[in-house]
């Protein structure tokens, strides 16, 4: 036996064993795919907490004009519509991702450089579907 | 790896904590069902709020009472509500280590997102039928 082998021996075994853990968000330069992974979690988070506007809109209009009243004025208040744009972005491009990711279920896409194309593609993509539906209310209101 | 000779790690300590989580499968394919129907689903959504912008409360009370508005915004806010609740079970079970408050968390995730679904489901047909 060696040296090291032979303290080994002698040393008591423990339950559990510590293992140094590989180092991640300190080495890795942040990439447009993994700004986009973490993204899709945080307007999938943001969505979440998001739908009390929904819930808060949809009780108010089943119980009278007004509180229907109250809850327009609020979410129609330039903070109101600034959230709800927000609320829109975070929707869609949730979306785009959602799209992309049954794109990789079917196995394609995830070669460079069709997943840093996948990737712009669902980020313009959803900038533009927010725009259209705000141009939308825009002309509408 | 310790298959090498000079590796110095323990038979047992390049062994230990592998193996098959044995679950999660479920519970993709649940994500990417319900993720598909709210594909169409957040398109009617999104297609009947627009329709109603501008509008008065008696209008908008009065369109979404109708049959098709009704059963768009009910499947969209069920589904919508459930495919929350399982994603956010995903980012609970990842970032809270704890077992005690990882439980609390998973249900409090369960707790809301129920709420959230059963209000949207309550207004809507309180609003088809009243």
């Amino acid at each position: 036996m060696s040296d090291a082998t032979a303290r080994a021996a002698k040393r008591p075994r423990t339950t559990t064993a510590e293992r140094p853990l590989s180092p991640h968000l300190e080495i890795y330069k942040p990439m447009l795919t993994m700004m986009m992974s973490i993204a899709h979690r945080i307007t999938g988070a943001a969505l979440y907490f998001g739908s009390v506007l929904l819930v808060w809109w949809l009780l108010a209009l089943a119980t009278d004009a007004g509180s229907f009243q109250t809850a327009s004025a609020v979410l129609g208040s330039w903070f109101g519509k600034l959230v709800l744009f927000g609320f829109t972005w975070a929707l869609f491009h949730h979306l785009m991702g959602g799209v992309r990711h049954f794109i990789w279920d079917m196995g394609k896409g995830l070669d460079h450089p069709e997943r840093e194309q996948l990737a712009q593609l669902s980020l313009i993509g959803g900038l533009v579907l927010t725009l259209l539906v705000w141009i939308a209310v825009f002309i509408k209101g | 790896m310790a298959n090498d000779k000079n590796s110095l790690r323990t038979p047992l300590g390049s062994i230990r904590y592998l193996g098959s989580a044995r679950s999660g499968t479920a519970h993709m394919w649940a994500v990417r069902v319900t993720a598909t129907a709210l594909f169409f689903l957040v398109i009617g959504f999104v297609w009947t709020l627009l329709s109603l912008v501008g509008s008065d409360y008696a209008t908008v009370r009065a369109t979404l009472g109708q049959p098709i508005p009704a059963l768009v915004m009910l499947g969209f806010t069920t589904l919508a509500a459930y495919h929350m609740m399982i994603g956010m079970r995903v980012i609970i079970e990842d970032y809270v280590p704890d077992p005690h408050q990882r439980e609390w968390a998973l249900i409090a995730n369960m707790a809301f997102s129920v709420f959230v679904g059963l209000a949207c489901v309550y207004a809507i047909l309180k609003i088809s039928f009243t």
